[in-house]
């Protein structure tokens, strides 16, 4: 399958717009997602997430911009682009009054590609074989959810996008599913899907874009996210120390007492690791941040107050170039234009 | 092709039940017309039956006792296919398929099936034509079908060209086929099902009304040539094995014409929501 594709990324929008009379859904989202990998498209409700993979899929034209998949068009050379991709339907979206079976056959043929993996999937979600046989009137949502994933990866298509492809089904299946999505990882298949569980893209996703209101606000490697984010950090120590602490640039008081100093960390630990060395400290505790706390802060049009050492909001904080050198946050809002708007709308730091 | 026609086959067996029901209330319907020639008195008893009426119901039926009287069981006939319920029954059929072909599936998202996959929306689009093409000809045959076995129940007396029969069928698929095409470019500019039937039922009930208002009344007479139904006259076909070249260009055009805006704006719309 992969003999025909290009060397391009697997997905890639060029200041991509969508303009609904005078409603936009999408502002000039610049997006890549490489070859190869977990990708998490995050963002609150009608930010635009639904929009995007509806103009990578062409069922809806850009007002404006370009999407690619593999470097062909979505709207000009649809046909080609999604030869090589998986779309996970909504389930509403099935036929009731087919069978399970004749579900998976007709997508099959449909598209093309013989079904190795139909087996795999339907034995790890635990979709029985006798269920299948029964019309999918009968099936209930999760069932239904179930089959519709088998039917988008069944013929193992280079690129899956995947739209809330957990929602509807139970802790068991969602984390079998997860291990599918490593193991087709593992076999070099690109994955991009949206999704509220943000605990999920955690556990899933290596990179994340984060759109709010049509924008792209964020655009990185989930690790580097983490590492970026906000911890509280809980030391009994000696006010020497706690000075020393509060005197970081990347450090926020939240309470003094009692020789317990509780604070705020942005970004890099290490300046304050070298200055607990120096100092005796009875008790410490550091909170792990998780993909939701650093994402919060994306999510919420406001957060309260403004962000550490007197930074307007989130777009402004702890912003290093990536690890890997590419797209960090800082590099991604690179352009003024999202960067400003990005300032202008947030008031509030991270949490 | 393979895909067009896996296509097809899925959407004439999703209608499956209704269509069938609706064939086959056409069928009956036509089965009936026969027996009751004779149960009326023949030629003259149905002649003298419409003279009785007044024109307006006359038009209704769209035909005339004097023509009645010269045409005989032919022309009798071929009322069963310009009564009201005939029209009714097979717009039903036309108009449902074409809004469930299209506007159905965009409303339900059961459109994404395929083109979320390497199939193009030409592909997509031309399977609902096969489809029409093949729900134009089951309406076309199942009215005759009816009409013969009613013949064969009933022998009623007067004298029937039997190869008048294909020139009547030919007809009334002009006819859908027109109707049909039309409807199935509301069909894709629709996103949902209860719009496109609203169109649909909308342009046949004004054609209707402009060929029957056309009829009775000298002032919308020069209009009358807006109206489809002014291009369908079964028994001209039944009773002559005519059909006027003109009047089938202007059907075929029709559909066709519908059929090209169709694939026109399904070809270059979003998919709503």
């Amino acid at each position: 399958m992969t003999a025909h594709l290009s060397d391009a990324a697997a997905i890639e929008t060029s200041d991509l717009r969508k303009r609904y009379g005078p409603l936009t859904a999408l502002e000039g989202l610049d997006l890549v997602v490489p070859r190869g990998t977990v990708f998490g498209f995050l963002g609150p409700n009608g930010a635009g997430k639904t929009t995007t993979i509806r103009l990578l899929l062409g069922f809806i034209r850009p007002s404006a911009g370009s999407a690619r998949i593999f470097g062909l068009d979505t709207w000009s050379e649809g046909v080609a682009a999604r030869r090589a991709l998986g779309y996970l339907v909504p389930p509403e979206a099935l036929y009731l009054d087919m069978s399970g079976d004749d579900q998976l056959d007709y997508a099959a043929r449909l598209s093309g590609t013989p079904p190795v993996l139909r087996d795999r999937f339907l034995d790890a979600l635990e979709l029985g074989r006798g269920p299948l046989r029964r019309r999918l009137g009968t099936f209930s949502k999760g069932m239904r959810q179930k089959l519709a994933l088998v039917m988008a990866c069944q013929g193992d298509p280079e690129l899956l996008i995947l739209d809330e492809p957990t929602d509807g089904l139970d802790p068991l299946i969602q984390r079998a599913f997860e291990s599918l999505l490593r193991e087709r990882h593992r076999a070099g298949r690109t994955i991009f899907m949206s999704s509220h569980d943000l605990a999920e893209v955690e556990r899933t996703c290596q990179r994340v874009a984060v759109v709010r209101a049509g924008h792209l606000v964020v655009q990185d490697a989930v690790a580097d996210l983490l590492r970026l984010r906000r911890r509280t950090v809980d030391v009994r120590i000696d006010d020497a120390g706690a000075g020393a602490i509060l005197a970081l640039p990347n450090a926020t008081r939240l309470s003094r007492e009692a020789g317990r100093l509780r604070a705020a960390i942005d970004g890099d630990l290490n300046p304050l690791l070298r200055i607990l060395a120096l100092h005796d400290i009875s008790d410490l505790s550091i909170e792990s941040p998780t993909l939701e706390d650093a994402f919060m802060a994306f999510y919420e049009p406001a957060a309260a107050g403004p962000g550490p050492n007197g930074t307007a909001g989130v777009a402004l904080t702890a912003l290093p170039p990536a690890s890997d050198g590419t797209t960090g946050l800082g590099s991604e809002l690179g352009d003024d234009d999202v960067f400003t708007r990005e300032v202008v709308t947030t008031a509030g730091g991270p949490r | 092709m393979t895909i067009t026609l896996l296509m097809t086959g899925r959407l004439l067996r999703r209608g499956l039940i209704g269509l069938a029901s609706l064939l086959l209330a056409i069928l009956l319907f036509e089965m009936v017309i026969p027996p009751v020639a004779d149960s009326l008195g023949g030629t003259d008893g149905l002649e003298a039956l419409i003279r009785t009426l007044p024109p307006s119901i006359q038009a209704l039926t769209r035909t005339r006792p004097e023509f009645i009287a010269v045409s005989g069981l032919a022309g009798y006939l071929s009322t069963g296919f310009t009564h009201p319920l005939y029209i009714t029954l097979t717009s039903a059929a036309l108009v449902t398929f074409t809004a469930r072909g299209l506007a159905g599936e965009m409303e339900r998202g059961t459109i994404q099936l395929a083109l979320a996959r390497s199939v193009s929306r030409p592909r997509v689009y031309l399977s609902r034509v096969l489809g029409l093409v093949i729900v134009v000809t089951a309406l076309s045959v199942a009215g005759m079908v009816g009409l013969l076995l009613g013949m064969a129940i009933a022998r009623p007396a007067g004298t029937l060209v039997w190869w008048h029969l294909l020139t009547t069928i030919s007809v009334c698929w002009l006819l859908f086929w027109a109707i049909g095409g039309l409807a199935l470019c509301g069909s894709a500019a629709a996103d949902t099902t209860s719009r496109a039937v609203g169109w649909a039922t909308t342009g046949i009930v004004i054609f209707y009304v402009i060929d029957y208002l056309a009829t009775i009344w000298s002032l919308i007479e020069p209009l009358g040539f807006i109206s489809l139904f002014d291009y369908y006259d079964p028994a001209d076909a039944l009773v002559n094995g005519r059909i006027p070249l003109d009047h089938a260009l202007v059907l075929a055009l029709a559909g066709l014409a519908g059929v090209a805006g169709g694939y026109t704006v399904f070809t270059r719309r979003d998919l709503p929501t």
